[in-house]
């Protein structure tokens, strides 16, 4: 990420939050939020706002509710675009290969005429328009599931070399507060960064996330925000934060507005020291 | 630089996860769901949907549209974008304003006519809905801005116009319409912290 682009973006966030820009101005914006964590933080900020822009809600008449619901029953649902779940797909084994002969040639002209017959009465009617979308909408699945790639494997290249670095600590966290049934462990590599990790974390209070610090100084140093990661578990791989002096550390989470502060304010709800 | 990229929209608490539940019940189906998350939101997504239109029947007509477009897509939900209810609010947004559009065009409109007759951002707050502490520093930022401010990012938010349309409407720069909005946003975003 260049800083270049790192300012274009930055300048199109607030297009982007009120829908002004075009599909492929909206994809670099999607894109680099993805890599970036200062434009992820302004457009989540500018997200609430455009919610706290719309009008407080009213009260829709009775009818509408069975009107909407009933509509859903017959409408098919989209399938999944990628999923961190996503499912293997098995090839056949090599042996399973279909044998070309005879057969399978009239078969595959047979399925010929069918696709062209097929494919000139999609194309005879309105439903082209559909197959322009559909392509696009695969192009996009592609490159989303490229971007993802990426940010998973640049995150699992992280833990991977924090978790095998020579200078690396492990660091039990105890709860604190509401948060005392949390378990959390913090892997704290002075060279390669810090991983954390917590189970059973309570959500965190109504409009506050959970921030972690490295305290090595007098200064507790951000090392960024823990990702939720559903059922209470909590995640953070981080490179090391600058300005943590060697030797004695201490990890710490406490809750913080959106987007995290430069130094803490909130509770500690989990801590632990080397 | 993927640090937090897994931070969620839970970051609004406890109601902001129940979403992500609905959504997950919704992606596989269920109808139930569907009618929880209605319940929640769509007193919400109707009052946009009709501040917009100024019209009770399209918004309702807007109504059934982002719960249509919500069923069939939430199997793409993704939560690192923003949280549920940005997400449907968005999603009335556009199409309210796709409308608005398509109103404009046609000569015969009758938006106008119904302009004053509707009830808009004076209605009483419903209890339906309860407006998070952070919505309602954003409303009182909004009311503070100097005028030309908040009416230039009226005009994007809630009639859907692009900046240079805003600076035609307004008779000003396009340069200045631009600062207007960036100010305007960047205090609202200001007023979310305490």
């Amino acid at each position: 990420m260049t800083m270049d682009r790192h300012d274009t973006i930055g300048a199109m966030l607030d297009e982007y939050a009120l829908g002004q820009l075009s599909q492929d101005e909206r994809r670099d914006v999607e894109t680099h939020v993805r890599e970036c964590d200062v434009c992820a933080t302004d457009l989540r900020e500018l997200t609430i706002v455009m919610e706290g822009l719309a009008p407080d809600a009213v009260t829709p008449p009775p009818a509408l509710r069975q009107r909407v619901l009933s509509s859903l029953a017959t409408q098919p649902q989209d399938p999944p675009r990628i999923s961190d779940d996503a499912k293997v797909v098995t090839l056949p084994p090599k042996g399973a290969r279909i044998r070309r002969g005879v057969h399978s040639g009239w078969l595959a002209a047979a399925a010929l005429v069918i696709l062209a017959f097929g494919a000139a009465l999609y194309f005879s009617t309105a439903s082209r328009r559909l197959l322009i979308e559909d392509v696009q909408e695969a192009q996009e699945t592609a490159a989303d599931l490229q971007r993802r790639l990426d940010q998973y494997a640049g995150q699992a290249d992280l833990a991977v070399s924090i978790l095998t670095a020579s200078d690396m600590q492990p660091i039990a966290m105890a709860g604190r507060e509401n948060a005392t049934a949390s378990t959390a462990r913090a892997y704290w590599s002075p060279t390669r960064g810090l991983l954390i990790v917590a189970d059973q974390l309570p959500m965190p209070p109504p409009g506050r996330i959970y921030q972690v610090w490295v305290i090595g100084g007098a200064t507790p140093v951000s090392a960024g925000l823990l990702g939720e990661q559903g059922s209470g578990r909590g995640m953070l791989i981080a490179p090391p934060p600058t300005g943590v002096p060697g030797g004695t550390v201490t990890v710490a989470v406490t809750d913080e507005p959106p987007g995290g502060l430069a130094s803490p304010t909130g509770s500690i709800r989990l801590a632990g020291s080397l | 630089m993927t640090r937090n990229s897994h931070l969620q929209a839970t970051a609004i608490g406890g109601p902001a996860d129940a979403d992500l539940r609905l959504v997950g019940r919704l992606a596989s189906g269920d109808l139930d769901a569907a009618g929880e998350l209605y319940d929640r939101h769509a007193g919400k997504v109707l009052a946009l949907a009709r501040r917009i239109l100024r019209d009770q029947g399209d918004a309702e007509d807007v109504v059934q549209e982002v719960f249509s477009q919500a069923w069939r897509t939430a199997t793409r939900f993704e939560p690192e974008r923003g949280t549920v209810a940005a997400w449907l609010l968005m999603i009335a947004r556009t199409r309210a304003i796709d409308r608005l559009r398509a109103r404009r065009s046609r000569p015969d409109t009758t938006g106008d006519v119904l302009l004053d007759r509707m009830p808009g951002h004076t209605e009483p707050a419903s209890d339906m809905l309860i407006a998070s502490e952070q919505y309602a520093r954003v409303r009182q930022g909004l009311v503070a801005l100097p005028a030309e401010q908040r009416t230039a990012l009226e005009l994007a938010y809630f009639e859907g116009l692009s900046q240079s349309e805003i600076a035609e409407r307004l008779a000003a720069p396009l340069g200045t319409i631009k600062t207007r909005i960036r100010t305007a946003l960047t205090t609202l975003r200001r007023s979310l912290r305490p």
